[in-house]
């Protein structure tokens, strides 16, 4: 628990008075059980710029743990950065949890692969990862609650010796940790990752795996990656080549798996 | 030593500038701080010194000198928007290009007037010039800038730090910038009389900067900020009234350096 300020009934009183607005309209989408479904989908990394992948269509069920695997530049990035609502789709349609991919929806957290974070910022690694319960704020609110969700997510991902660390004093393997903390944080049920291995070493690696693929953890995972000996643990793999979406390999039979 | 710093005291306008000193130090040092972190430096100084040309403008036309500084800072950075929105011009250049155009219209206005003299106190800043109505103005535009970074002081955080994640969750961290380049003017245009348009961004950049070297979270740093803006503030204001000639701006800016190199080598790295 964080220590709170003589002054900070005051404060709360002033918020208060202020009406509460949420950033995005609630997400009541109701996704029977697919979390994401795309037809005929293409999109470019930047407006006006080159096709990145073009007539995609594919289904991911929710619980499912899917891989993305293609060369550089095959468009990986672009497809999580659609799924996340970041980059709008040129053709096609596509559904994530029930409805059009948009901004502000808390079930859906998406990683990139180099988060581009202000570098030095003075926050403290407990406040990054509580940044994670503002997406079920709004605007105009002060934000102390979660410190349960906080510590059960920095216990999850090994983080709770480094709480008080500045977030600029970390390597790239706790940041990455702790962004995933953030994400557990949020509630999210859909991670889209994009090669959340690539800044790891071995010992981070390991935690960040056995926290995605525990059996208990109720999530349906997106991951981009280069790894070829990865995929055993995922139950879909999709490959993105030259722009288009070639192969779908649905391993049935593993030990855990989906609705 | 005693009558050196009570003997100004009994002077109404150096009260009144005192108390413009202690406000302005306190809006400058919190909003630097996001101006620092999100290394805005150069367009705090373009909206700061394209207040000259509104200024002047307003003064040779008659009407609220505050109304022109407004109008000239809102333009700047909308025309930094317009600007750098088009592929090819960074942002960067559009400052460089804003910043100079709208200096060079003001320097273009006053040598039209032929008062020179008459502006001195606007570039440099005067301990004499603030009066009663500007102190009015001065105390509603800090409430304002303070009441609004203190409501939003969650998603101007999490903007700063990590905007892709801003816009993620729905926060708007567009909007948010927009909302802080506004507030950046406002106090601009709040300071002008006491720092001048030339040194205003000082008080935006280097309480902030000190802040930062010092503080480990966002509400340390503001801390230290207003620490040392206060500090320079105040010494400066008894500078520029024992030392007849130094403009109140130049006095403040030097004794805020002062705190930001010490802070400079006693920090520790890292």
């Amino acid at each position: 628990m964080m220590p709170r300020p003589w002054w900070s009934p005051l404060s709360d009183a002033c918020f208060g008075l202020i009406p509460r607005v949420p950033y995005a309209r609630p997400d009541r989408a109701d996704c029977q059980g697919i979390a994401v479904v795309a037809q005929g989908l293409s999109a470019a990394a930047r407006p006006h710029g080159p096709t990145a992948f073009t007539d995609a269509s594919f289904s991911i069920p929710c619980g499912c743990r899917t891989a993305l695997i293609g060369p550089n530049g095959s468009g990986k990035s672009t497809l999580l950065r659609v799924l996340a609502g970041l980059v709008p789709a040129a053709t096609g349609s596509v559904q994530v949890l029930g409805a059009p991919p948009q901004l502000g929806r808390a079930r859906v957290a998406y990683l990139a692969q180099r988060p581009r974070l202000t570098d030095p910022f003075p926050l403290k690694l407990r406040r990054l990862v509580q940044m994670g319960t503002y997406a079920h704020h709004g605007w105009f609110e002060e934000c102390h609650h979660g410190d349960e969700a906080v510590d059960r997510a920095l216990h999850l991902l090994q983080l709770t010796e480094l709480a008080d660390r500045p977030v600029h004093t970390l390597s790239g393997g706790q940041l990455q940790r702790a962004l995933l903390a953030r994400a557990t944080v949020q509630g999210a049920e859909l991670l889209l990752l994009d090669e959340p291995y690539a800044a790891l070493d071995q010992a981070s690696r390991d935690i960040v795996e056995a926290f995605l693929f525990a059996p208990t953890a109720n999530l349906t995972i997106v991951m981009a990656t280069h790894d070829p000996a990865d995929s055993q643990r995922f139950d879909r793999i999709l490959e993105l080549r030259q722009g288009a979406l070639r192969t779908v390999h649905a391993c049935a039979g593993h030990p855990h798996r989906h609705a | 030593m005693l009558e050196f710093l009570l003997e100004p005291l009994r002077e109404p306008f150096f009260q009144r500038a005192l108390l413009a000193v202690v406000l302005s130090a306190l809006t400058c040092a919190c909003l630097g701080a996001y101006v620092v972190l999100r290394r805005m430096a150069f367009l705090s100084t373009a909206l700061t010194h394209s207040i000259l040309p509104g200024v002047v403008g307003a003064i040779l036309l008659g009407l609220s000198p505050y109304l022109g500084a407004l109008t000239a800072a809102l333009l700047t950075a909308s025309g930094i928007a317009w600007l750098s929105a088009r592929r090819g011009t960074s942002e960067d250049s559009a400052i460089g290009v804003m910043l100079s155009v709208m200096f060079a219209a003001g320097i273009a206005l006053m040598s039209a007037a032929h008062a020179w003299r008459d502006f001195t106190g606007l570039l440099f800043g005067s301990v004499v010039s603030v009066g009663a109505t500007d102190l009015l103005i001065i105390g509603l535009t800090s409430g304002g800038i303070l009441f609004t970074l203190r409501v939003l002081h969650k998603e101007l955080e999490l903007a700063a730090f990590d905007e892709e994640y801003a816009e993620l969750i729905g926060a708007r961290p567009a909007w948010l910038r927009a909302v802080l380049l506004i507030l950046v003017a406002l106090g601009a245009v709040a300071c002008v009389r006491l720092v001048g348009a030339l040194l205003t961004t000082a008080l935006f950049v280097i309480p902030s900067a000190t802040g930062v070297l010092l503080g480990r979270t966002l509400p340390q740093v503001m801390g230290w900020g207003i620490a040392c803006a206060l500090f320079g503030g105040i010494s400066g204001l008894y500078l520029s009234y024992h030392c007849t000639g130094v403009p109140s701006g130049a006095g403040i800016v030097l004794c805020c350096a002062g705190p930001y190199l010490v802070a400079r080598l006693r920090a520790p790295r890292g």
